[in-house]
């Protein structure tokens, strides 16, 4: 099927091979007004294009690690919930029922299509719903929800790792001179990470009082025309949650309307259709001949590997996207009215409506990937073709070393047939396309792959230390 | 250690509220995402009438990720090796966060009623199923009385 989750050490690479929009989200517009304009030259980038071109442009271009720490930031700045960028009585980053770790989705990209109401926001869950409970209750309720989940102040993965001054950029200080300077890369990384989690807990918590002060000074605010009008009103809680629909993935409790799987119509909330994504790179899987020697991955062409986009969780159907129908009851937020002047229509106007209200579930049949109204799970990840390319680079360079020690026999064996034979035309099998480049200048080639095994080496390094801190 | 995703709380609840008939599934009293299983062999298999005892668990990134199952019981099967290993799909390369522990529960009821030799784990075992349906079968049915008799 291919959907995998999100796993930490791609994280890093989600950074890579992006355009320039990442810095310029991490600028947070001071009102609605600025923010529209922001979101509005979001969205002239045009999602679809850009999902589509972003690919492995920049993906070779090395940063440096402090424009790579800086990245990573703005990206996770981006995932914070806010509660005066909301839409529709939703909001911008998820809630947080899968980890930090696991939001490795474009948060830019995910902002506008959410601003856009191409996506459904990401609402604040109600862990179980009671149809007995009355409009008093249930506003209650929905009042004391907090903004973001609960998180795991001290995974085990950081544990005994020190953090250091979190006001201060440069941690240097923290990483121990004796060690070799891979050891210290290693463990730069770490601290990094344990910092930027702490980080992330830490600009959460911000906005979670903020709201909480907020709303009781809002409480105690007599005239309403002075309170804060980014907290939503009794009338628009009300209004989204006393009709809601269960998630079929996390089980949990949301307003409607949700997305809507593109090809067999099933509802999905935002924070599950984020975490859906194609599978690792891999090579295809072949029919195993028992009469043939099983080819090892190392010895196949790196240009065979492919990755398949995610199929459907509900149908299984190739190329897993959403539609979303934004709500006709509201319109609140970005793009909207503020939410604390949201009123409900009165009784009688509901009535009138209900009849062509879209929140009974998808109004549109089934549609193709290509349909603009869909978002594809493709789409917020722009960078898989970048990490496919990775792969298959890292593959080839693995495979090049193998010829390097080949070659270095071949050197040692003045008879060896390449030494002799430098006009072999045989058939355009990647090795003896190897071979044949050898001839010319064999030790000017040898050179090359002995720095391509270097390469190798670290970033075989690279492999085993990520597989060690995800199998921790 | 993090609180339980509601996920797996509404999941629990509702395999003890509206169990699959011929199938149990606890979970353990320390580790809620570690469930001792049973499934009853389907009538007309060689497995009927015995009781096979499975260990599934919810890994972290559960559902997003399948459940590991594995059988405590032996089991003469092409698709189940020695160490209780499955070859299913669903557990492997077609696992969707749409399917939930009853529906992998289901899938491994079904696997008994219909192995399928053509697509071994255990390779011995699908030879021999192969070559002499027969007597793999009736290997099948006494490996059944022998481990996985009715208590
Ligand atoms: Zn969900
Ligand atoms: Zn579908």
């Amino acid at each position: 099927m291919g959907n995998t989750f999100a796993k930490l050490d791609e994280n890093e690479n989600a950074f890579k091979g992006r355009s320039t929009s990442v810095g310029s989200g991490t600028m947070r517009p001071n009102n609605i007004a600025e923010r529209r304009r922001g979101v509005s030259m979001g969205l002239s980038n045009n999602v679809r294009s850009r999902a589509n071109s972003t690919g492995s442009q920049l993906m070779y271009k090395k940063k440096s690690t402090r424009e790579r720490d800086l990245i990573k930031e703005s990206f996770a700045k981006q995932l914070v919930v806010r509660y005066d960028e909301s839409v529709d009585g939703g909001y911008l980053a998820p809630h947080g029922c899968y980890t930090f770790e696991k939001l490795d989705y474009d948060p830019s990209l995910v902002r506008s299509l959410i601003t856009a109401r191409k996506l459904a926001p990401f609402y604040i869950p109600l862990q179980d719903f009671d149809e007995s409970w009355t409009r008093d209750e249930l506003i209650k309720i929905v009042d004391g929800l907090p903004l973001h989940a609960a998180v795991n102040e001290n995974p085990e993965e950081f544990e005994d790792i020190p953090i250091g001054n979190l006001k201060r950029q440069n941690f240097d200080e923290l990483i121990d001179k004796s060690l070799s300077k891979k050891e210290q890369r290693k463990q730069r990384s770490k601290i990094f990470k344990a910092r930027l989690h702490r980080k992330r807990i830490m600009w959460q918590e911000q906005e979670n009082v903020a709201f909480l002060e907020q709303k009781l000074e809002s409480k105690r605010e007599p005239n309403p025309s002075k309170r804060n009008l980014a907290l939503p009103s009794p009338d628009l809680n009300h209004t989204i949650y006393k009709k809601g629909i269960e998630c079929p993935i996390c089980f949990l409790y949301y307003p409607e309307p949700l997305n809507y799987s593109r090809c067999c119509l099933q509802p999905i909330c935002t924070e599950c259709f984020v975490q859906i994504k194609r599978g690792d790179p891999h090579f295809p899987h072949e029919e195993v001949d028992p009469t043939k020697p099983v080819t090892s991955d190392d010895e196949k062409d790196p240009n065979l590997l492919i990755s398949e986009p995610a199929s459907c969780a509900y149908c299984a159907t190739p190329n897993f996207g959403i539609t979303y129908q934004p709500p006709t009851n509201r319109k609140t937020g970005i793009g909207g009215m503020p939410p604390g002047s949201y009123k409900a229509p009165r009784d009688d106007e509901i009535n009138v409506n209900d009849g062509s209200d879209s929140e009974e579930g998808p109004r549109t049949p089934s549609k193709s990937p290509e349909d603009p109204e869909v978002v594809t799970s493709d789409m917020i990840r722009p960078d898989w073709k970048a990490k496919l390319d990775k792969e298959r680079l890292r593959l080839a360079r693995r495979s090049a070393n193998a010829t390097a020690i080949h070659v270095s026999n071949q050197l040692v064996d003045p008879d060896h047939p390449s030494r002799r034979d430098s006009n072999t035309d045989s058939g355009p099998t990647p090795t003896t396309a190897r071979s044949q480049r050898l001839v010319p200048n064999p030790m000017a080639e040898l050179e090359n792959q002995m720095v391509e095994q270097a390469i190798r080496l670290s970033l075989v390094d690279e492999e085993e230390r990520k597989s060690s801190q995800r199998h921790r | 250690m993090a609180s339980l995703p509601k996920r797996i709380i509404k999941e629990t609840e509702r395999l003890a509220s509206d169990p699959v008939p011929g199938i149990s599934a606890e979970p353990h009293e320390d580790n809620l995402r570690y469930f001792a299983v049973t499934i009853e062999g389907p009538e007309e298999s060689p497995y009927e009438n015995g009781v096979f005892e499975l260990e599934l668990y919810l890994p972290d990134d559960y559902p997003m990720e399948a459940p590991k199952v594995r059988f405590l019981t032996r089991i003469y099967h092409p698709n189940i090796d020695r160490l209780g290993r499955i070859c299913l799909d669903v557990l492997k390369n077609n696992w969707s966060p749409a399917l939930q522990i009853r529906t992998v529960l289901l899938s491994i009821q079904a696997l008994l009623a219909s192995p399928n030799p053509n697509d071994p784990l255990a390779n011995d075992v699908a030879e021999e199923w192969i070559k002499n349906e027969e007597l793999a079968i009736s290997k099948a049915k006494e490996w059944t009385k022998l481990y996985a008799g009715k208590r």
